[in-house]
């Protein structure tokens, strides 16, 4: 009985691994430059406008116009560490831009002066990455966030349509009240904003100059929101959707294919390639004894071998370490998409920030999300095209 | 039909195993999965089939019926023989080293013959019938059909021939070395070449600096050499690890067990640095320098499951290699390694723009009589002093086997890199740091007389088959420490002592050379700025420099002459300005190459 049900078991296995041989096999279609911008702009994917007014009709709204001075007074608020109860931290500490992303020398001020600055600024302020690159936050007095989640960038944020890894805050403006009065973020109250703006004669001017009603709580959130909306990036991915197809390498462009074909899409779609909407993670777990997952072709429909192992860990929720223990919305396990542009300067990566590395973190999404284990040039594919993503922030003429 | 079932089965034992002789020299891709199959296609055939028929076969005919068969009788001999060799060789291997191993295979494999006689004898009567059954189902089972050519395309999907992009898969991580080298994997975990890159605060400042003054394509010139798997990838700059929201503390870690718990959890990360695979894949080396190496990481002959993650597998690949291990030698070892040319790919380094030498260790050796390949004596390459093991000063070859298991060696090259770079080998590990000091405390002499109220300090280029200091010799220091006492025991002259910054005093004898700028001033960091060479006094391979330092003419002799010469690998003012990224680093500590005392009348 043994023997024969050893046998059996042998027989599956070869079973499983040679049925794709017997199965007809169609190539995988190859588009042309043309019809992958096609492709891509009929699911949604949109380039970042370049034109000042394409921007506003994306993101200008009527009860909070964007003019060059309330960008102005944004920017100013943004790096100020006064909207921290212990004036230690700035939006720009979590977030972090430089104020002057095209000065070549600020590292070597900030290497041989290195006054208030931490030590991983020195060198990764010129990043420009709209997140610091730690696992989870630090807010005032050196807290860490609530269940170890990870700062998400700021960059393109304002074109989500969900925020926060559990999706809970639908527009750009909700987002800025809660992370100055979060216990974890700045902690500081609307009362003290308030009097320690009017205290400072700048901001008095300024708000009396921008705002009718001068400094009001409401008009620091509207000032920052509008200076968020500003944070957008293009890059080579935006410029071959615009229609110049040498815009992306060659690799690129197949990490694109694949990004579309594999299903990647599905979720990471929309004009920020992300964001757009909640989804369950992981979809596929694989807490049993044995682990099958499909090795796909690059060249053919359908799966090539099944790559069997052996898993003889604990029940986990997560592909990596549960740091936190956070489970996302309703504790179902259902997270906001994350937006991919800038992707490669955003590590590390998930809601708490265990995954490191790029080409794990796609490892990881293809299997557990896709249920396809992905050959590594597969792998350097779809990261060629992640790197495609990576841009610089707009700067439009009319608000200089 | 049992019976033609189990002489299947013998029969599929056999020829696998035969086809793994020298003698066939088969095709790699399908040596591999044939070595696999056979190993475990017999355990899984003996256990199942082989064994139990055997058992009742002998028990039926030997007990039961009282046949007595002497063919049978030695088929069977033959058998548990060739059970105890393979079982010796699946589990220990034959990996060189002890002699059990090398009489298993040579059982196991001749044997086998035997084994094939005895059965034809033994099967006389049914052999001629069934010949043609049994040939020809194992023609049709060894075909190199349809499966074979595909398993060999899914491994040449990552290791392609003339490879246009490497993955992290090709680079295969140190750790995995460490199980059957576990000596060499602790020397070279704490030395300089495993923390070139991603662990070392001073390059990761530096690669910063450049990336930012020249471009960032500039960090590649760095990279070459530092972090050559990162380059091999594409990225862009060396990474560092994270432990959650902390740097962990590469600089204190011993064993590189940070290196270790990062592929526990996460194998598919690139490990960073000269790893094992980085120098034991060089295939042809230049001596020009700048990473003038070339590599093969895709075309060498891996074992089955030699790159598998998960534990089963690598278990099951290390049993295969262990009992076959020409190969794996074969693969990582080549005589190249032992010439000098070999390190001077990296060991010379000049600036891509002006062609301008920065490092050119290899060639101060060429011209050094180290340097003498007519008299093998005299002939010292680097790995002569670099790679062999110091005990109480001197060098005291190591004896032992660099494998688990393996064969005994005179002198095994250990993979301390023991050089210039004490410190930061030093705070991981002490014996790393030892290794070091004890071979710079070879390099140098001194020598002193006073004549005619002139203090004479001779300093005499040793041991080192290259000038003193050498290496990115700007961010050396290397200086005369000089104390003399009169009779009251009152200082009369002091030269080369710290001061309070820890900055070396101005106006002492400083053994190194200083790069300007075009318009003549020090390039201070910026090394990659250099045009001009402003100060070179480095001391070349053998020869002697003599200081003199004029006295105060009235002084009471008898005099106490005190030097020293003291050596620091990082000046205290880069140190400095790498602590502002990496405030845990420590200061470098000064250390003594020669000490010198003497009285004068």
């Amino acid at each position: 009985m043994l023997r024969l049900s050893l046998l059996a078991i042998i027989i599956m296995v070869v079973w499983i691994e040679i049925l794709p041989f017997f199965i007809p096999k169609k190539p995988k279609k190859n588009y042309s430059d043309e019809k992958l911008r096609e492709i891509a702009l009929s699911r949604g994917m949109h380039p970042i406008p370049k034109e000042y007014d394409k921007f506003l009709k994306l993101l200008d709204s009527k009860d909070n116009l964007i003019t060059k001075e309330k960008v102005a007074l944004g920017k100013k608020l943004y790096f100020d560490t006064l909207l921290s109860k212990d004036r230690t931290i700035s939006c720009n500490s979590c977030h972090m831009l430089s104020q002057n992303p095209r000065d070549n020398k600020q590292f070597l001020e900030d290497i041989m002066h290195p006054k208030d600055k931490t030590d991983c600024m020195v060198c990764h302020i010129k990043d420009e990455s709209g997140s610091d690159r730690l696992s989870t936050a630090i807010g005032v007095g050196g807290v860490t966030a609530h269940n170890h989640l990870n700062t998400p960038t700021i960059l393109n944020s304002a074109l989500a349509k969900y925020r926060m890894w559990d999706g809970s805050l639908r527009t750009s403006q909700a987002v800025i009240a809660p992370m100055i009065h979060g216990k974890y973020t700045m902690d500081l109250s609307t009362k003290e904003l308030q009097k320690r703006l009017k205290n400072t004669p700048f901001y008095r001017e300024e708000f009396k100059k921008v705002f009718v009603n001068g400094i009001t709580f409401k008009n620091v959130v509207k000032a920052l929101d509008v200076y968020q909306k500003t944070l957008l990036t293009r890059s080579s991915y935006d410029r071959f959707l615009d229609g110049n197809n040498s815009a992306m390498s060659e690799q690129a462009k197949r990490g694109f294919r694949d990004f579309i074909q594999l299903g990647c899409k599905g979720c990471h779609t929309g004009i920020t390639v992300g964001g757009q909407t909640i989804q369950k993670f992981p979809t596929r777990n694989y807490n049993h004894i044995i682990d099958v997952t499909g090795i796909f072709s690059r060249e053919h429909i359908g799966r090539e071998t099944a790559a069997f192992d052996f898993n003889f860990k604990q029940y986990q929720r997560f592909p990596f370490e549960n740091k936190g223990g956070f489970l996302g919305k309703n504790n179902q396990q259902l997270f906001r998409v994350p937006i991919l542009r800038n992707v490669t300067k955003t590590s590390p990566y998930f809601h708490n920030g265990s995954v490191f590395d790029l080409r794990e973190a796609v490892h990881i999404m293809g299997k557990y999300q896709l249920s396809m284990e992905l050959s590594e040039t597969q792998i350097d594919e779809i990261v060629a095209f992640l790197k495609s993503l990576d841009g610089e922030v707009v700067e439009y003429k009319e608000l200089k | 039909m049992k019976i033609l079932y189990v002489n299947l089965d013998i029969l599929f034992m056999f020829i696998s195993g035969i086809l793994l002789m020298n003698y066939f020299s088969i095709e790699w891709s399908y040596f591999r999965v044939i070595e696999f199959l056979h190993v475990f296609g017999s355990i899984v055939v003996s256990i199942l089939f082989v064994l139990p028929f055997l058992y009742k076969h002998i028990y039926e005919s030997m007990i039961k019926m009282g046949h007595n068969s002497i063919s049978g009788l030695l088929f069977g001999f033959i058998f548990i023989l060739l059970l105890i060799s393979g079982t010796y060789l699946f589990l220990i291997g034959n990996k060189g080293g002890d002699i059990y191993g090398i009489v298993s295979y040579n059982v196991h494999l001749y044997s086998s013959f035997f084994l094939l006689l005895f059965l034809m004898l033994h099967l006389k009567k049914f052999f001629f019938s069934r010949t043609f059954t049994i040939l020809a189902s194992t023609i049709i089972l060894f075909l190199p059909s349809d499966a074979y050519s595909h398993s060999k395309l899914l491994t040449n999907i990552v290791f392609a021939d003339g490879a246009k992009s490497h993955h992290s898969i090709d680079w295969t991580n140190s750790v995995t070395c460490k199980e059957c080298h576990p000596k060499i994997f602790k020397q070279w975990a704490d030395s300089n070449h495993r923390h070139l890159a991603d662990s070392n605060p001073y390059y990761m400042v530096l690669e910063n600096l450049a990336g930012m003054d020249r471009g960032k394509k500039f960090r590649q010139w760095c990279m070459g050499c530092h972090n050559p798997s990162a380059v091999s990838m594409n990225q862009e700059r060396t990474t560092h690890f994270m432990d959650d929201n902390n740097m962990p503390e590469p600089l204190f870690t011993k064993g590189s067990q940070n290196l270790i718990n990062e592929y526990k959890v996460h194998p598919y990360r690139l490990e960073q640095g000269v790893s094992c695979i980085t120098c034991h894949r060089i295939v042809d080396a230049r001596p020009m320098g700048n990473s003038s190496y070339a590599l093969d990481l895709t075309k060498r002959k891996k074992y089955l499951y030699e790159d598998a993650y998960s534990d089963t597998k690598v278990w099951v690949s290390h049993k295969l290699i262990n009992a076959n291990p020409k190969v794996h030698k074969q693969g990582y070892m080549k005589p190249l390694y032992k010439k000098s040319e070999y390190c001077a790919s990296c060991h010379n380094e000049f600036l891509p723009h002006s062609g301008r030498k920065v490092v050119s260790t290899y060639e101060q050796w060429k011209k050094s009589p180290y340097n003498n390949p007519d008299k093998p004596k005299e002939h010292k390459d680097c790995i002569d002093c670099h790679m062999t093991q110091l005990k109480n000063g001197k060098f005291s070859p190591l004896h032992g086997s660099s494998t688990l298991g393996g064969e005994n060696k005179k002198d095994i090259k250990v993979h301390y890199f023991a050089g210039g770079n004490y410190f930061l080998a030093g705070l991981k590990n002490k014996e790393n740091e030892s290794q070091s000091i004890q071979l710079l405390k070879t390099s140098a002499k001194l020598d002193v007389k006073i004549d005619k109220g002139v203090l004479q300090v001779g300093v005499k280029n040793v041991g080192a088959g290259h000038k003193l200091p050498t290496g990115a010799a700007d961010f050396r220091e290397l200086w005369l420490d000089i104390t003399v006492k009169d009779k009251n025991q009152k200082i009369i002259f002091s030269s080369g002592k710290l001061d309070k910054k820890g900055d070396i005093e101005k106006n002492s004898i400083i053994f190194n050379k200083v790069f300007g700028d075009k318009d003549g001033n020090p390039v201070g960091l910026f090394f990659w700025r250099y045009e001009k060479l402003l100060k070179d006094t480095r001391i070349p391979a053998g020869k002697r420099v003599v200081e003199r330092f004029s006295l105060q003419k009235a002084v009471k002799y008898p005099l106490h002459v005190d030097v020293k010469l003291n050596f620091r690998i990082y000046p205290q003012w880069v140190t400095n300005i790498v602590k502002a990224a990496y405030p845990q680093l420590t200061d470098s500590p000064v250390i003594t190459i020669a000490h010198l005392e003497k009285t004068f009348d």
